[in-house]
């Protein structure tokens, strides 16, 4: 994980415990598994897209 | 969009888990029903709904491997073979029908070889033909095992998993996810109280910029991959 990404998890964390309604708490939650799910995506495509790149055969 | 929820209980009031999701309704484009809550039946008034919505949502507690009573009394007095398939017009083609089953078995007891030995799928079969019958898309169902079991981070978690059962483009994709989300910031940023207001747009922010970086991402990998075709 990213700092940057850590970063912003906390503060996600933060404003969804500022929430006062459940279901808003939940929402901002919520998005924090997506953007972990887009840090991971990131990571996954990133290195496919290195490895695809290297290709000592086509040098 | 709009999504119509069918809910079948036979005593609503005393459903702390049908309270639950009630509470838990998006604001919008969600039109919400009680079944047995209604004295009669309108059939005409319940047809136009059906024609009317995109998405139906069939939500009730699983008795017996089945929905309650209820719920089969409003197919079998509303979805009339007329209405359904009739003269081949298929009014509700290429809608979708999603089902939210509340179960008082755990996850594993729905296997074979598990203490119920019937999968949720298998039991409700005849929802997924019915569907097939009248053209409907059927959705993959969205279970709830035990609710009176969760702790607040699973409640928490299945607020938004239910709206977005209710409200999101299937398949449930991380693209589809993330336009959910895009689509809802804006408004959620905007009712944060102003001290909060500046962290809402920063979050938001970063999470547009991680959006375009997977997409352009996802460019470059699919760039790559045609010339490696070539």
């Amino acid at each position: 994980m990213t700092e940057q990404s850590e970063w912003l998890r906390q503060q996600i964390d933060q404003l969804a415990n500022q929430q006062e309604k459940f279901t808003d708490r939940a929402f901002w939650l919520a998005l924090k598994q997506v953007v972990a799910e887009q840090d991971r995506r990131s990571e996954q495509l990133g290195g496919e897209v290195d490895g695809r790149t290297w290709r000592p055969d086509r040098w | 969009m709009t999504t119509l929820v069918l809910v079948s209980h036979p005593q609503l009031a005393d459903s702390t888990s049908q309270q639950f999701l009630k509470e838990s309704l998006p604001s919008q484009n969600v039109i919400w029903e009680h079944i047995e809550g209604q004295a009669k039946l309108d059939v005409a008034q319940e047809q136009a709904q059906l024609r009317q919505v995109d998405r139906i949502i069939l939500q009730f507690p699983l008795y017996w491997y089945a929905a309650p009573a209820g719920l089969k009394a409003w197919e079998d007095t509303v979805l009339t073979r007329t209405f359904v398939y009739g003269d081949h017009r298929y009014p509700l083609a290429g809608k979708e029908l999603g089902i939210v089953v509340t179960t008082g078995m755990p996850e594993p007891a729905f296997q074979r070889g598990g203490a119920e030995g019937l999968t949720l799928d298998a039991a409700l079969a005849p929802l997924a033909a019915l569907a097939q019958r009248a053209k409907l898309t059927w959705l993959p169902i969205f279970p709830i095992y035990q609710f009176s079991y969760l702790e607040e981070p699973e409640k928490l978690q299945l607020v938004v998993d239910y709206q977005r059962y209710l409200t999101q483009p299937q398949p449930d994709s991380l693209a589809n996810r993330q336009a959910w989300f895009a689509q809802r910031l804006v408004d959620k940023v905007q009712q944060l109280p102003a001290e909060q207001q500046a962290t809402g747009q920063l979050i938001a922010s970063v999470f547009d910029q991680n959006r375009e970086h997977l997409d352009q991402l996802t460019d470059t990998l699919a760039m790559i991959k045609e010339q490696e075709d070539d």
